[in-house]
């Protein structure tokens, strides 16, 4: 088995009282396009800062393809990184700003710039003090994608791209993987996450509240079925994983199933079922989900 | 949901006080501390002086030299034309008043882009705007508060003067002059800030109007033929009032109509779209890939523009010093007294320009170091704004990013001494003053261990306590230089004088120099230096 992307164990970072990311163990295998969740404070931008050696772990070990994040010249040669908030030299032109980034980073693909700066539409011979926020996050993803490094660390790379620039990055993205490249994106654009990426970890108050593929994530959630029957209605009183059954009209039936949804058909077998819709759980919803039990 | 919805009332939103009264608060907070110093120095400078009065006047010898030694005028055109010398009042505005009114004027300067320019460029304007505010009324409270702040100053001032006992006319003139200097850079800064888009430009802009201001008051002190000059600047009118002598008011009505005719003309230009300006450069240009290379390279692109201004000011003082330096010595040559007591004093040699000149390349350190503080409080600024971000995402160390910056800062400010020795031995050889090339610009370089020392305390404090860069920055030079002067004022025992850096730099030209004083300084400041970088690269970054 490969060396994996990311790895962290016990990972943690206090700032004073409060945990910012806590024991946090997380694997990222190479070439896979992995999601980062989790709902304001909850440290994945922490997590990250911690991955690229911007602030120091205070307990435990996170490491880039085997090579400690600590070691920052070694490691920063496998990763190109776009962080939430870009802030650019006002002064320099977004030109500049890429000769600069490309000439001291870890290597650049200049055609491959070029087709990015066309795709995304960005004036490269503009001041950045001039840049709108899309703009400034264009010039670190044309930065960070050109480098063609292993590993792109993306902190919420698309919140001041409009949704035509949007689909520009997924394809980039899915080219990324294409080409082998690991992709760790943090996001609160669940849409995004959900076409891209292959696995998604959810971060709560610092923990990981859940890492699975988004598959498997909607396994564990709850499906809403809804059938429709005539004559009596099924008997459901002894299924288990079921819950919410709640009449919707003469004849038709909702409830929420969680787990494997073979008792509840075996219990509908018995009655005369005319219609049955299930509707697996956006991503969106399982992340409500989460944030739901954290208010509970 | 199914339950029933009651009609809803409508909710008064919960408002207190004014906008107006809001915004006056906030812009209290955001220079109340800076003020507070101001208002502290200038009081504490302005009572303190007319106390050492009496020591310094002692005997009619002693009165008549200083009266020579102010008449002359090279003296006078770093000081100005003295009043009555036996008068305590106006030996302390001649002693202070130059001092006073380029400080205040430099700090009004200062706050003033900062809280409208600088607050409007980091985009939080905007949000006071969203409310019920308009442009015109935020400028009008900042420029209140600031104003405000001004005549405190020069209140404090008055009254300090007043209750130590000096003449009540004189503090008068004397207050509400230094308030008017104040208030006309405030004004200035207004004005600035509606004209440029950045702060930086706004500040530089008005920093240049200041600097102007006050080399044409010099010339109009120095030169007799010259003198009406001084009604040009504010400096200059601040002069002409001749606090303790005349007491002229009319000066002061001059400045306090050009005051009101800026602060009208920068309201005026407020009437322009947020976050833009009346000069605002092209959006594009072609790019320029100079110095784009490395972090090295990009670090001295980014010292370049900084170092031609310090240079320039730095530039312009030394060779006014040159060109004044014949004048010093033939005067000090005359005056054998004199110069016999300003020895004693621990300011032997000055009859000769080679002491002389070893005399003002002391006072270079602190703006040099000043350039070197400022690099390094840049970088800091870099990193907490998140630009640097971008760079430490690359493959490099933070200590090598940081050391780039250092070892850019150190290359200017060695610069920036020979730019120093060069304009004053530029000056001499004008004026006749036979200062060697060599000379000039050795008295120059004898200074780089103060320097170092400043640049080695600003980058320990970038590891340690990047909060407080300036402070670190300026205990070597501006703390060293204080506390020289405190302690001989007040006799101090001998090993508190040596804490401070100048106590151990010999006076070059005129001697040699102290090269095991030299060597230990350097070792602390490269010290210091390694001790901030390991520290950088080891603490959280600030963002």
């Amino acid at each position: 088995m490969s060396m994996p992307a990311v790895r962290t164990e016990h990972l943690t970072k206090r700032f004073g009282r409060l945990r910012a990311v806590d024991r946090l163990d997380l694997s990222v295998e190479s070439g896979e396009v992995f999601g980062f969740l989790g709902p304001n404070g909850a440290g994945k931008s922490t997590t990250i800062r911690l991955l690229l050696g911007l602030a120091r772990a205070t307990a435990g070990s996170a490491e880039i393809f085997g090579i400690p994040a600590a070691d920052i010249r070694a490691a920063h040669e496998k990763l190109a990184y776009v962080p939430a908030d870009v802030a650019l030299w006002p002064r320099l032109t977004g030109a500049e700003i890429l000769e600069l980034l490309a000439r001291t980073g870890p290597g650049v693909d200049h055609a491959y710039q070029s087709d990015l700066v066309e795709q995304l539409d960005l004036d490269l011979r503009k001041r950045a003090g001039t840049y709108s926020t899309g703009n400034r996050q264009k010039v670190a993803l044309v930065a960070a994608f050109a480098t063609r490094a292993p590993l792109l660390i993306l902190d919420e790379p698309t919140s001041g791209l409009d949704p035509l620039m949007e689909r520009v990055f997924r394809t980039a993205v899915l080219e990324a993987r294409r080409r082998g490249q690991t992709v760790f994106l943090s996001s609160h654009q669940l849409a995004e996450v959900e076409a891209v990426c292959d696995r998604v970890a959810i971060l709560r108050s610092g923990r990981l509240a859940d890492i699975a593929t988004v598959t498997d994530l909607r396994r564990l959630y709850r499906t809403e079925v809804e059938i429709g029957y005539t004559g009596p209605p099924p008997d459901l009183s002894t299924v288990s994983g079921i819950d919410d059954v709640e009449p919707v009209g003469p004849g038709r039936l909702r409830l929420a199933l969680t787990g494997p949804p073979a008792p509840v058909l075996r219990a509908l077998a018995a009655a005369e079922v005319t219609t049955l819709a299930v509707r697996e759980p956006s991503l969106e919803e399982i992340f409500l989900a989460y944030y739901g039990e954290a208010n509970r | 949901m199914t339950a029933v919805q009651a009609p809803t009332r409508p909710v008064r939103p919960y408002r207190s006080g004014t906008p107006e009264r809001a915004v006056t608060s906030l812009v209290v907070r955001q220079v109340h501390r800076g003020a507070l110093s101001a208002i502290v120095l200038a009081v504490g400078v302005s009572a303190l002086v007319p106390a050492t009065h009496a020591s310094v006047v002692s005997s009619p010898a002693q009165a008549q030299s200083l009266a020579a030694l102010a008449n002359n005028p090279a003296i006078r055109t770093l000081f100005g034309e003295p009043g009555d010398l036996g008068d305590p009042g106006s030996f302390t505005v001649w002693r202070t008043g130059v001092f006073l009114s380029v400080l205040l004027g430099a700090w009004c300067l200062l706050a003033t882009t900062r809280i409208t320019r600088g607050e409007e460029e980091a985009g939080r304007t905007d949000l006071l705007l969203a409310g019920l505010l308009t442009p015109e009324r935020l400028l009008a409270r900042q420029l209140a508060v600031l104003l405000t702040a001004a005549a405190a100053t020069g209140l404090a001032v008055t009254v300090a003067l007043s209750a130590v006992g000096t003449d009540f006319p004189g503090a008068a003139v004397h207050g509400v002059g230094l308030a008017l200097i104040g208030m006309f850079f405030i004004a200035t800064a207004a004005l600035a800030a509606q004209v440029f888009p950045t702060r930086s430009a706004a500040t530089g802009s008005a920093a240049a109007v200041l600097a102007a201001g006050l080399m044409l008051r010099m010339v109009g002190e120095g030169v007799d033929t010259l003198g009406w000059v001084r009604w040009l600047t504010p400096f200059g009118l601040g002069a002409l009032t001749r606090p303790y002598d005349t007491n002229r008011w009319l000066p002061l009505l001059v400045l306090a109509v050009t005051t009101v005719a800026v602060i009208t003309a920068a309201a005026a230009a407020s009437s322009r779209d947020i976050r833009s300006g009346w000069l605002v450069p092209p959006a594009g240009r072609d790019p320029n890939m100079a110095l784009l290379g490395s972090v090295p390279a990009f670090a001295a692109r980014r010292t370049i523009r900084p170092l031609l201004g310090w240079a320039t000011g730095i530039a312009a003082y030394y060779l006014l010093v040159g060109l004044i330096a014949a004048s010093m010595i033939s005067f000090l040559s005359d005056n054998p007294d004199f110069a016999a007591m300003a020895g004693q004093a621990g300011f032997g040699g000055l009859d000769a320009v080679e002491g002389y000149a070893a005399t003002l390349f002391a006072l270079v350190a602190m703006p040099v170091s000043g350039f070197a503080t400022a690099r390094i409080t840049a970088l800091f600024a870099d990193e907490s704004s998140g630009r640097l971000t971008l760079l430490f995402s690359g493959p490099r160390t933070r200590s090598g990013v940081a050391g780039a910056e250092t070892a850019s800062a150190a290359t200017g400010a060695v610069l920036l001494l020979a730019v120093a020795g060069l304009a004053a031995w530029a000056g001499t050889a004008i004026s006749g003053a036979d200062l060697g090339l060599t000379g000039a610009l050795g008295g120059a370089m004898n200074l780089v261990p103060v320097v170092a020392l400043g640049l080695g305390a600003s980058v320990l404090a970038l590891g340690v306590a990047p909060r407080a860069i300036s402070w670190f920055g300026a205990l070597p030079t501006i703390g060293g230089f204080l506390l020289l002067v405190i302690a001989d004022s007040v006799d101090a025992p001998a090993w508190v004088s040596s804490l401070s850096p100048y106590a151990h730099i010999a006076r070059v030209p005129m001697e040699s120099p102290q090269w095991g004083a030299v060597a230990i300084m350097m070792s602390i400041a490269v010290l210091a230096c390694a001790g901030g970088l390991a520290g950088y690269s080891r603490r959280d970054l600030r963002l």
